[in-house]
């Protein structure tokens, strides 16, 4: 058993348990994956590997949906199925034995297909936060995109078929604060020093003990003093090579602190403006007519716009996370804290302006609260709000897959082997059996047509290989699980992104060949 | 339920391989050349296929489940570990219950439970606790490893269990093929090594990130960081202070309890924020941030490249995969090179032949390095490891201390040494960049053995 | 490259490799050990002594400095190489009780080399000469031993004295120092 419950703080069992994830999106990104409730439609392999990769980090709760009941050709490839469930429904099979991975998590089912809950009581899908669906047909697919894109859940579809897999985020608004990303630029403001890191940067001597970054100060200062355009950081090579050269000039000995302000030019300025991804938030619509309803995130990103342009001479709040610097410890706990407390009061100032936006809408105060406003200044530079496209409108006439055809044939393996699962859905739909099942080379034949059917219907005059045609045939509908269990994989780690509102989601179709061990991802 | 049975006509009668079948009784047009479509290869895969996964842990789990639904009917399993609470939201072949348990004994059962058409037997052990002889029994090895010392251990293993032709090329049935996945957070690689033809772990050990070491004096005198204060406690005032009379152990919640509590009794003297249990957890036991995802993908691109080195239905990755859904999914592969210096893998064996091992002194062997227009050596050290497994230094005229030590080796016969035939010495020498493999062969040996 | 390679050629059961025994094979790390310690090219100062002269992978060095504030000591360092060599670097824990800025009472010795900036290129010499160097050059700025450390910069008469005093055996404050003089 479980050693002794510590004394020490933090230790809960649950904190234990997901220690190694809550290091990855914290406790806020736990909390908000515990509230979330998904349904599962159809059991595949793929779906099943989808919601182990929730149900294990602890998802709130999962329905499983499908019609059909257990069968030998079912256990090959699904870990979620064994032999003593052979002729019990499929749904409650699989909800018991993903279930028993996880007692924190709540598992339901429904023995009814997709296509009965649809014709029924398509408002079943509403209440959830999020719906996986797989290896549908193409009616299917559609209807229940529709329905969910109208109710605003988010979809995620997957396809697996024989060494092909792709995923597709059906999503129309996905606000991220949080996207960590890999290489964080350090917003410093050394060209725009607040007033307390001015004062602070001129009353202090620079000395081998002090962070690099009055060190730079120093020189930058000297430096701007050159300039006859009043330029206030290096903008290329050669400026930036005459900033470093000044420093140096000055080293006594292998001062480390000057080292690393030498190496630190390169890197040290230009943050603390607005990025692209940031100016077309505030652009957005969503920013600017703001409405009882107003996703809280344009309420917060409309009092970050206001706090930028009319209080903040058009910088960004500042971040307040400083890099580690060689230096004494008070030198460095000091500039630490100037640059957290101005991070504090540029929190409060863009909270304040919330709050103001609030009492307007006549929403409650408690809306909004101080630690997601700091979050959200603090990531102000990588906000990103993605925008999603409907399923159906791959199958419009304005079809972005136009951009990918040259020569009269779909350009990548990858792309015309999403193309081709496409028309293997249509197929279905068509015939209501599965290309490849028995006769191969007949099949081949047939779905060729439906894919030239499908490309004319788009206004594309393009084909698609035949060798991609032949090879999914040649799987004759086969779910292998090695590929299920890798788009099973990324799929939840999509789902996790959508709802902890953490992490860049695909936007929005990730295809992977696992003959090649390739994937691209599209927008279409 | 059905046992496992090795019968092939029942094997095609299971309609659970119906779909895999398709794939591997089928000819399509991207398989590999030389792949034949048939019967024979689900056979294969469910009787004659012995394959060895090492570590039973985040991606053990997921390979095992894997492998065993891709067709393969004999897995082993290895690992060391017993089962620890926080191993639960990813390694699900793990319940509460099972905490404290062999991960290789528990993960073997569920499997076989779950798994009918397949049976892993599990090895609650080291992979040091095996030889030769054992990893000789296997088509091929899959590592799920967080040792970056195991994985160049076994890449070690596999490199001497090459045999080589007469003109020194490698003999291909001696092969054994390693595919490893590695996974921290949001991020991992598969790679598939053919031992001696493709860049090993020693070739490539510079992709490993090096570890996080902060300058003592910084530590001692000047901490800047919340890790600077657990660090000091745990490097020096631990020793120091002793505080339960034994070394750290990251396990013991009272030790890191101590820490934590003198970690941030330290931070506050300097006025530094941020020291955390978890953090103390984290610095001390060096964590590595894990997710069911993950692991999940990298596993499962290692599965599929053991399906298709096995079946030859298409060709196996060549050689490197990086993975990375931080920012949307991102994949690449690349063929990572072989270093034509690798210590490991382009140490062939030389072979030096001796008439009598009972005449023939070391010295005359040294002689013959250096005399041989083949070697030309100048003033070799030579080690080897004796039949006990212990390392023994022959000669050593480099370093004052050992030469003394060494000198008498010299006049000594290679019998008197207790040398044998086929022994392996490792030479070094001013001349060679790198170390490299001697191997006796004694004249007259197959004579005697008639 | 190696297209030919199929699983179902391999031998298995019956059939055994050539060479006589099972002889075990050097790690990685030994053969990278032994390369280092044979082309060890000591400074006059510097020796070795390798208790077991088969156990490459623990050995001590002892720096025997020939001017500067050490002069006349003899410093012995333990190195502990491990099986993660060289993509670790070894553990070096000075022997003897020195007063130096950079090396504590506990034998911690603050070289960047054996910690932040070691890389697998640096060999057991690189750290030999690093060692060397510090008892040339002790550097108060990067301080393990703070007292020592504010001596030298503020004293170091006092500094020069207090090492001497140190070395011959006797308390430099509270501290008791073993004497370490060359005999």
């Amino acid at each position: 058993m479980s050693s002794p419950a510590p004394k020490s703080p933090e230790l809960s069992d649950k904190s234990k348990k997901y220690d190694r994830q809550i290091r990855l999106w914290g406790e806020h990104g736990q909390t908000l994956l515990e509230a979330a409730t998904v349904c599962l439609v159809n059991v595949t392999a793929v779906g099943c590997e989808t919601a182990k990769g929730l149900v294990l980090p602890g998802i709130g709760g999962f329905t499983v949906a499908d019609g059909s009941t257990v069968k030998e050709e079912d256990l090959g490839n699904n870990f979620f199925l064994d032999p003593t469930y052979l002729g019990k429904p499929k749904a409650f099979a699989c909800m018991q034995l993903l279930q028993e991975l996880n007692p924190d998590v709540n598992g339901d089912y429904v023995e009814e297909s997709a296509d009965y809950i649809l014709a029924n009581r398509p408002n079943f899908f509403d209440s959830f936060d999020l719906v996986i669906a797989s290896n549908l047909n193409e009616k299917t697919l559609l209807v229940l995109a529709d329905r969910l894109w109208d109710a605003n859940v988010p979809l995620i579809y997957c396809r697996s078929l024989g060494m092909m897999g792709t995923i597709r985020l059906q999503i129309r608004e996905h606000c991220i604060v949080e996207a960590h990303p890999d290489n964080r630029q350090f917003d410093l403001r050394l060209e725009h020093p607040f007033d307390a890191l001015r004062q602070h940067l001129d009353g202090t001597e620079v000395t081998n003990k002090v962070p690099w970054l009055l060190v730079l100060h120093k020189y930058l200062s000297i430096w701007q003093k050159q300039q006859t355009d009043g330029t206030l950081s290096p903008r290329n090579y050669k400026e930036k090579n005459q900033l470093r050269e000044a420093i140096r000039d000055e080293m006594k000995a292998d001062e480390e602190n000057y080292e690393e302000a030498i190496k630190a030019v390169n890197t040290a300025f230009g943050a603390g403006q607005i990025p692209l991804g940031l100016k077309a938030i505030f652009e957005d619509d969503a920013c600017d007519q703001l409405s009882k309803k107003s996703n809280v995130f344009w309420i917060m990103a409309k009092a970050l716009k206001h706090f930028v342009i009319h209080e903040n001479k058009g910088h960004l709040p500042l971040p307040g996370v400083l890099p580690d610097m060689t230096a004494n410890t008070d030198s460095y706990i000091a500039l630490q804290h100037i640059y957290r407390q101005q991070a504090m009061q540029d929190a409060d100032q863009v909270y304040h302006k919330c709050q103001d936006y609030l009492k307007q809408l006549t929403l409650p105060a408690d809306t909004i609260d101080k630690r997601s406003v700091r979050l959200l200044c603090r990531e102000a530079a990588g906000l990103s709000v993605l925008r999603g496209t409907r399923v159906a409108e791959e199958y419009e006439k304005s079809s972005r897959l136009l951009a990918l055809v040259e020569d009269n044939e779909l350009q990548g393996n990858l792309t015309a082997f999403n193309f081709a699962l496409r028309a293997y859905e249509r197929f279905l739909s068509e015939y209501g059996n599965i290309p490849g099942e028995c006769t191969v080379e007949q099949d081949i034949g047939r779905l060729k047509s439906i894919a030239g059917k499908m490309m004319s219907d788009l206004g594309m005059h393009a084909t698609i290989s035949d060798d991609v045609l032949h090879e999914i045939c040649r799987y004759g509908g086969a779910e292998l699980h090695a590929v299920s269990a890798f788009i099973g994989g990324c799929a939840a780690q999509e789902v996790i992104k959508v709802i902890t509102k953490q992490y860049k989601p695909i936007d929005n179709t990730f295809i992977y060949n696992a003959i090649t061990t390739k994937s691209v991802t599209l927008k279409l | 339920m059905s046992v496992h049975s090795p019968n092939p006509a029942l094997i095609l009668q299971n309609k659970r391989w119906n779909g895999l079948r398709n794939v591997l009784e089928r000819e399509g047009p991207f398989c590999k050349d030389d792949f034949s479509a048939s019967s024979d290869n689900l056979e294969f895969l469910q009787t004659n296929c012995k394959l060895l996964v090492i570590g039973a842990g985040g991606l053990g789990c997921e390979l095992l489940k894997d492998l065993a639904l891709m067709g393969f009917g004999n897995l082993h399993v290895i690992d060391m570990d017993t089962i620890e609470l926080s191993n639960l939201n990813r390694q699900f072949l793990f319940r509460r219950t099972d905490i404290g348990s062999s991960k290789a004994e528990c993960a073997a059962r569920f499997i076989n439970g779950r798994v009918p058409t397949c049976r892993v037997t599990p090895h609650f052990k080291k992979i040091q606790d095996f030889d030769e002889t054992f990893y000789q029994q296997f088509n091929l090895i899959v590592c799920g490893l967080d040792s970056i010392v195991a994985r160049r251990w076994i890449n070690g293993m596999l490199l001497s269990m090459l045999r080589y032709e007469d003109d020194g090329s490698i003999d291909t049935t001696s092969i054994i093929p390693m595919i490893d996945g590695g996974t921290e957070g949001f991020k991992g690689n598969a790679r598939v090594i053919l031992p001696g033809y493709t860049a090993c772990i020693e070739c490539t050990l510079d992709l490993f990130p090096p570890q996080v070491n902060y300058p003592l004096c910084t530590i001692a005198n000047t901490p800047r960081l919340p890790e600077h204060c657990i660090e000091y406690v745990k490097i020096i005032q631990w020793d120091k202070e002793s505080p339960f009379g034994v070394p750290l152990d990251g396990d013991d919640p009272q030790h890191i309890g101590w820490v934590y509590e003198r970690a941030l009794e330290r931070a506050n003297e300097f006025n530094i924020t941020g020291v955390t249990y978890r953090l103390v957890q984290g610095v001390v036991k060096h964590i590595i941030p894990a997710v069911a995802s993950t692991n999940a993908v990298i596993a499962a691109a290692c599965a599929l490249e053991v399906f298709k080195l096995a079946t030859s239905c298409y060709d196996y990755m060549s050689n490197y995969l990086n993975f990375n859904d931080l920012d949307g999914i991102y994949t690449y592969t690349y063929e990572a090179e072989k270093s034509e210096g690798c210590l490991a893998c382009s140490n062939v064996p030389q072979t030096v032949t001796v008439d009598d091992p009972n005449t023939t002194t070391l010295e005359d062997v040294i002689k013959q390095l250096c005399d041989s227009p083949r070697f030309q050596l100048k003033n070799p050290s030579l080690t080897t490891v004796m039949k006990d497994g212990k390392q023994k230094t022959l000669y050593m005229s480099t370093v004052k201390s050992i030469e003394v030590a060494t000198r008498k080796n010299l006049t000594q016969s290679l019998g008197e040494l207790g040398l044998q035939d086929g022994q392996q010495l490792t030479v070094t020498d001013v001349t060679s960049p790198s170390a490299m493999i001697v191997q006796l062969k004694f004249q007259g040996n197959e004579i005697e053995m008639v | 490259m190696i297209k030919l390679f199929t699983l179902k050629q391999q031998k298995k059961e019956g059939e055994q490799k050539g060479s006589g025994g099972q002889q075990k094979k050097a790690s990685a790390a030994q053969l990278r050990i032994q390369k280092d310690i044979s082309e060890l090219n000591l400074p006059k100062t510097c020796a070795t002594d390798f208790p077991d002269p088969d156990d490459l992978l623990n050995f001590k060095l002892i720096i025997s400095p020939d001017e500067g504030f050490y002069r006349d000591g003899r410093f012995v360092f333990n190195f502990r190489v491990g099986s993660n060599y060289p993509h670790e670097p070894p553990k070096v824990k000075c022997g003897t009780q020195v007063y130096h800025p950079n090396i504590d009472l506990e034998g911690n010795v603050c070289l960047n080399i054996l910690r932040e900036d070691w890389n697998p290129v640096l060999t057991i010499n690189s750290i030999v000469y690093g060692l060397q160097f510090l008892f040339l050059e002790p550097n108060p700025e990067d301080p393990l031993n703070k007292e020592a450390a504010d001596v030298l910069q503020n004293n170091r008469r006092q500094f020069e004295f207090n090492v001497k005093k140190a070395m011959r055996g006797g308390y430099v404050g509270e501290t008791y120092f073993e004497c370490c003089l060359h005999k």
